[in-house]
C-alpha cells in the first residue's frame, strides 16, 4: 500500500510537471519520471513484462522521438516562441468540464464493485518470471500473445508498418534540387512565418 | 483478501484528466503530444489494475497493443509537427488555423 | 328530339367560339353570322313547342359527372317560354345590332359575346338541376360583365362592369348557399328530386333556402338594395341594354322563383318577403325614374320597377301573372330600348333628353316605337302591358296583400308620369341640340358619349325592321291571357306552379274594379306629365323649365336615395381598407417577414455555430472533451438508476 501512495504521488507530480512546464525539455524530463514511476507501479501489480516494455518502448523510443523533434524545431539556443493566445477564456470552462467528468467517473466507479471477491490473488511472484503459468510473467504473456491473441498481434505489426511509411512521407523534406549554377540554394534553416489565411 | 482496483482506477482518472487539461490549455504542440501520452499511460494503468483484479492476462495483451499504437501515433504526430512547424517562427497550435469557417 | 334540344343549347356557344376564333377574318359579317345562329336556335325551339307541353316536358340526361349527380336539360313550359324569348327577342336584337354596331371597331367580339350570353342564358333556363342553374347563373354574370365593359377604353364602362359583376357574385353566394343546404338536407340537386322531397326540409332550412335563393334573385334582377348596378350598366351598347338588362338576364330571378315554386309555396314567410321587396323595388324604381335626364337611365329605372312587379307577382304566388308580365315586358322594353337606340344613333350619341326635343317630326318611326312602348308599359287598355300589369296587381290583391296592391297601383301612376315625361321632353317641343349644355341645365355628363366612327352607315330599315316585329308582340302578347284561368296562357302552364300553402282568397274586390282603379291612377299620372311637360304652355318655356328642374332636383333623388353611397361605405370602403392593410402591413411584414425571419434565423444560427469553427485545434479538442464529459455524466447517471 505504501508503494501505491508513494508512486501515486510521484505519478501525479510528474504529470503536473509535464503539463505545466514552459520549456518542452523540462516536460520531457517530467514525462520520463512519469514513465518510470508507472513501470514500478506495474511491477507492484505483478505485470513485470509490461513494466519492462513500458520503460523500453516509452522511455527509450518515444521519449527519444520527442527529444529529437525538440532539437529539430529549436532555432539556436533560444526558447520556443509562441504567438498570442487565441483562446484566453478557455481555462475556466476547461477546468470545469474536467472536474465534472472526473466527478462523474468517480461516482460511477466507486459505487460499483469492480472485481469479484472470490478470486484469490496469487502470492508475489517476483523471481519466477519466465514460467508460463505464473500470472504476469513473460512466459504467460507470450503464450497469450501468440496463441489466444495472435490476430491483434499481427494487426499491430501492420499498424507499425503503416506508421513508418506515414512518417517518412509526412516528414521528409522534398528532394533537394540541383541548381546547375543558376540560382542559389535556399538555406535549410530559413524561417518564414506561416501565411495567415482569413 | 481480494484485490480492490479502485484506488488504481482513481489514480488513472487523475492522470488522465491532467493529460486532458494539458491538451486543452497548452499551445506548444510537443507538450500537447506529451499530454496525449499521459492519457495513454493512464489508460494502461487502469487496464493493468483490472487485469490484476480478474487475474486475466488479456488485459496485459491489451496494454501491449496500446503501447504499440501509442508509439505509432506519437511517431506520426511528431512527423506532422515537424512538417508543419519546420519553417515557422512560432511553434504554436493556435497559428495553424487556416481551416476556419 | 334530344339532339334538337342539345343543338338549341349549344349552337350559340359554337357561334361564339367561331366568332372569337375568326373575328378578324369575318369583320362586319360577324353580325350576320351571330344573328343567324340565334334565329336558328329560335326555329328549333319553336319546333319543339308541342313536345315541351307534354307532361314532363323534354328531358335529356347527359349522365352523371359526379356519382349521384345527373346533369341534363329540361324543356318544360316554363323553360320553353324563356327559351323562346331568349332566342326570339334575342335574335331580333342581334339583327338590330348588326346595323347599330356597323361602324364599331370590334364587331366580331361584340357578337361573340352576345352569342355567348345567349348560350349562358339557355344553360340557366334549360338545366334540369341546380348546379347547371348555378353554372348558367355565373356565366350570365360573366357575359354581362363582358358586354357592359365592351368599350373597355371608357373608364366609366369598366367601373360599371365591375360593379355589376361584384354585386352579381354576391347573389351567386346566395344561390350557392341554397344549393349547399338543399344538398345537405335532401341529398340531391335535380329539380324533380328536390321538389318531390320538399316536405323533408325542416322549416328553418326551407326558410334559409328561400331567402338565399331570393338574395340571388335580388342581385341578378336588381331588386332593392342590390339594384345599384343596373343604371350604371347602361354604359354598355344599347342592344346590350335591350337584351340583357331588359328582356332576359335581369329576369333570371323571376325564372328562379317560378322554377322553385314548390319551395316558395311551402314557405309563406319567404313569399311575404319576396312580395314586399318586389313592391318596394317597383316603387323605388318609379320614384327614381322621374329624376333622370339620360334616356337610357329612365328606361333602366323603369326596368327595375317593372321587374319589381314581376317579382312581386311570382313572390306572392301569382306565377302566371308574373310570368306574363315578363313576356310582355320583354317585348315592350326591348322595343323601348331599341327605339331609344335609334334616337341616340341618329343624334350621334347624344343621350341627354334635355338636348333633344321635337324629334317627333325628324324621326317618326322612332317616335312611333317609343310611344307604343310607353303606352304598353303604362298599361294602356288593349296593349300587352295592360293585361299583364292588371293580372299582377289583381293577383297580389286576391292573395291577401292589400299593402302590396296599393304599392303596385301607386307605382303604375308614377310609371305613367315619368314615361310620358320622357316622351314629351324628347319628342315634343323644339329641338334643343344646338343650345349649349348650361342653358338647359346640363351640369356634368354622367356618361360620356359612346364612341363611333361615322364613316359607314347602313340604311335605316336594317335597324327599323326588328323594332317593327317587336311592335307586333308589344301589341298582341297580352291577348294570350284573355279569358282568365281558361285562357291559352293559363292552360299553357297547367298546374306547373302549384298553389301556395298560405292562399288566402280575399273576395269582394272584383277584378274590374282593380283595373279601373289602375286606369284612373294612370290617367292621373299622364295628366300631371302633360301639364308639366306636354302642354303648349309648358313646351314654350321648355328650356327654362328644364334648367330650373335640373337645379332644384332634390338631392335625395339625384343620389338615388344614397343607396350607392351606403353600399360603398358598408362594403367597398372596408374591403379597400382591408386590401390596403394587407398590402401595407401583412404582405411586407407578415408574409415577407416570415420568409425574411427564416433567412435571419438561418444566418443567426449559422453565426452561432461559426464560433465553433474557428479553425483552432484547441476548440475542437475542447468540443471533443465536452462531449465525452457529457457521455460520462449520462452513463454515470444511468448506471446509478
Amino acid at each position: 500500500m505504501t508503494a501505491f501512495w508513494i508512486l501515486g504521488i510521484l505519478l501525479v507530480a510528474s504529470a503536473v510537471m509535464t503539463v505545466t512546464q514552459k520549456s518542452p525539455v523540462y516536460s520531457v524530463v517530467g514525462l520520463l519520471a512519469n514513465f518510470l514511476a508507472l513501470a514500478v507501479l506495474f511491477m507492484t501489480l505483478d505485470a513485470e513484462f509490461l513494466a519492462i516494455i513500458q520503460v523500453v518502448v516509452y522511455g527509450g523510443a518515444i521519449l527519444m522521438l520527442f527529444v529529437f523533434v525538440i532539437a529539430l524545431l529549436s532555432s539556436g539556443t533560444g526558447p520556443f516562441t509562441e504567438g498570442p493566445n487565441r483562446l484566453p477564456l478557455a481555462r475556466g470552462p476547461a477546468l470545469a468540464i474536467v472536474l465534472i467528468a472526473f466527478g462523474a467517473l468517480m461516482y460511477a466507479v466507486l459505487r460499483a464493485p469492480l472485481a469479484p471477491g472470490t478470486i484469490v490473488p496469487p502470492s508475489s511472484t517476483l523471481g519466477l518470471a519466465g514460467q508460463p503459468d505464473v500470472f504476469g510473467s513473460i512466459g504467460d504473456f507470450g503464450t497469450a500473445l501468440f496463441t489466444t491473441h495472435l490476430l491483434p498481434f499481427e494487426v499491430t505489426a501492420f499498424i507499425l508498418m503503416v506508421a513508418v511509411i506515414g512518417v517518412v512521407l509526412i516528414a521528409a523534406d522534398a528532394v533537394p534540387q540541383r541548381t546547375h549554377g543558376h540560382h542559389p540554394v535556399r538555406p535549410k534553416r530559413e524561417r518564414e512565418p506561416i501565411v495567415k489565411v482569413r | 483478501m481480494s484485490f480492490d482496483p479502485s484506488p488504481y482506477v482513481a489514480l488513472s482518472a487523475v492522470i488522465f484528466f491532467i493529460g486532458v487539461l494539458g491538451v486543452l490549455l497548452r499551445r506548444n504542440p510537443l507538450i500537447v503530444l506529451m499530454s496525449i501520452e499521459l492519457m495513454f499511460n493512464a489508460a494502461n494503468l487502469a487496464l493493468v489494475a483490472f487485469s490484476r483484479a480478474w487475474v486475466n492476462n488479456a488485459g496485459h495483451v491489451f496494454v501491449f497493443l496500446v503501447i504499440t499504437v501509442a508509439a505509432a501515433e506519437a511517431a506520426i504526430g511528431l512527423a506532422i509537427v515537424v512538417a508543419v512547424f519546420r519553417r515557422s517562427v512560432n511553434v504554436d497550435v493556435d497559428e495553424v488555423a487556416s481551416m476556419r469557417g | 328530339m334530344n339532339a334538337l334540344l342539345i343543338s338549341i343549347w349549344l349552337l350559340p356557344l359554337i357561334g361564339a367560339i367561331l366568332l372569337w376564333a375568326f373575328g378578324p377574318q369575318l369583320n362586319r359579317t360577324a353580325g350576320v353570322v351571330g344573328t343567324f345562329v340565334v334565329f336558328f336556335s329560335f326555329a328549333l325551339t319553336v319546333a319543339l313547342f308541342d313536345v315541351a307541353r307534354a307532361p314532363g316536358g323534354l328531358h335529356v340526361t347527359f349522365g352523371s359527372w359526379v356519382p349521384g349527380f345527373d346533369f341534363g336539360l329540361l324543356l318544360d313550359p316554363l323553360a320553353l317560354l324563356w327559351a323562346l324569348v331568349i332566342t326570339g327577342i334575342g335574335g331580333l336584337i342581334h339583327a338590330y345590332a348588326v346595323g347599330y354596331m356597323w361602324s364599331d371597331k370590334a364587331v366580331a367580339r361584340f357578337f361573340a359575346y352576345m352569342n355567348f350570353f345567349v348560350f349562358a342564358m339557355l344553360t340557366l333556363v334549360l338545366s334540369d338541376n341546380f348546379v347547371g342553374l348555378l353554372v348558367g347563373w355565373g356565366l350570365v354574370g360573366l357575359a354581362s360583365y363582358f358586354l357592359i365593359s365592351f368599350w373597355f377604353y371608357k373608364p366609366s364602362a369598366v367601373a360599371a362592369g365591375r360593379k355589376a359583376f361584384v354585386i352579381n357574385v354576391f347573389g351567386d353566394i346566395g344561390l350557392m348557399l341554397a344549393i349547399f343546404v338543399l344538398f345537405a338536407q335532401l341529398g340531391s340537386l335535380g329539380y324533380a328530386a328536390v321538389f318531390s322531397k320538399v316536405g323533408q326540409l325542416s322549416m328553418p332550412a326551407l326558410l334559409l333556402v328561400c331567402v338565399a335563393l331570393f338574395v340571388a334573385c335580388a342581385a341578378k334582377s336588381a331588386q332593392v338594395p342590390l339594384h345599384t348596378w343596373l343604371p350604371d350598366a347602361m354604359e354598355g351598347p344599347t342592344p346590350v341594354s335591350a337584351l340583357i338588362h331588359a328582356a332576359t338576364m335581369v329576369t333570371a330571378g323571376v325564372y328562379l322563383i317560378a322554377r322553385c315554386a314548390p319551395l316558395f309555396n311551402a314557405s309563406p314567410q319567404s313569399q311575404e318577403l319576396v312580395g314586399i321587396i318586389g313592391a318596394l323595388t317597383a316603387l323605388t324604381g318609379a320614384v327614381l325614374g322621374l329624376a333622370q335626364w339620360d334616356i337610357k337611365r329612365v328606361l333602366a329605372y323603369s326596368t327595375m320597377s317593372q321587374i319589381g312587379y314581376m317579382i312581386m307577382g311570382v313572390g306572392v304566388g301569382a306565377y302566371e301573372a308574373g310570368v306574363l308580365h315578363f313576356l310582355t315586358h320583354a317585348f315592350f322594353k326591348a322595343q323601348l330600348f331599341l327605339g331609344a337606340g335609334l334616337v341616340i344613333h341618329a343624334l350621334h350619341d347624344e343621350q341627354d333628353i334635355r338636348k333633344m326635343g321635337g324629334l317627333r317630326r325628324r324621326m317618326p318611326f322612332a317616335f312611333l316605337a317609343m310611344l307604343l312602348g310607353t303606352l304598353a308599359i303604362i298599361g294602356f287598355p288593349g296593349l300587352s302591358g295592360s293585361f299583364s300589369k292588371d293580372a299582377v296587381i289583381y293577383g297580389v290583391l286576391e292573395r291577401g296583400h292589400p299593402m302590396l296592391f296599393g304599392a303596385g297601383v301607386l307605382a303604375a301612376g308614377l310609371t305613367a308620369y315619368y314615361m310620358f315625361r320622357m316622351i314629351f321632353i324628347t319628342f315634343f317641343g323644339t329641338y334643343r341640340g344646338e343650345l349649349d349644355d348650361a342653358a338647359v341645365g346640363v351640369a356634368e355628363r354622367v356618361s360620356s358619349p359612346e364612341p363611333e366612327d361615322h364613316a359607314v352607315h347602313l340604311p335605316d330599315w336594317v335597324m327599323q325592321a326588328p323594332v317593327a316585329v317587336l311592335m307586333l308582340g308589344t301589341v298582341g302578347a297580352g291577348w294570350l291571357a284573355i279569358g282568365g284561368t281558361s285562357s291559352p296562357w293559363y292552360r299553357f302552364f297547367g298546374d306547373a306552379f302549384g298553389t301556395s300553402v298560405a292562399a288566402a282568397e280575399v273576395p269582394g274586390f272584383p277584378e274590374i274594379a282593380s283595373t279601373l282603379l289602375v286606369l284612373v291612377v294612370v290617367a292621373a299620372g299622364f295628366a300631371v306629365a302633360y301639364a308639366r311637360y306636354g302642354s303648349p304652355n309648358a313646351m314654350a318655356h321648355a328650356v327654362d323649365q328644364l334648367r330650373n328642374e335640373s337645379r332644384t332636383m332634390p338631392a335625395l333623388l339625384v343620389h338615388a336615395f344614397y343607396v350607392d353611397d351606403a353600399l360603398d361605405a358598408l362594403f367597398v370602403r372596408p374591403a379597400r381598407a382591408l386590401g390596403t392593410f394587407c398590402a401595407r402591413f401583412v404582405d411586407p411584414h407578415v408574409i415577407d417577414g416570415g420568409v425574411k425571419d427564416l433567412v435571419w434565423l438561418a444566418s443567426a444560427l449559422g453565426l452561432v455555430f461559426r464560433v465553433l469553427q474557428n479553425g483552432l485545434v484547441r476548440t475542437y479538442a475542447f468540443t471533443l472533451v465536452a462531449g465525452a464529459a457529457a457521455v460520462l455524466v449520462y452513463a454515470a447517471w444511468m448506471g446509478s438508476r
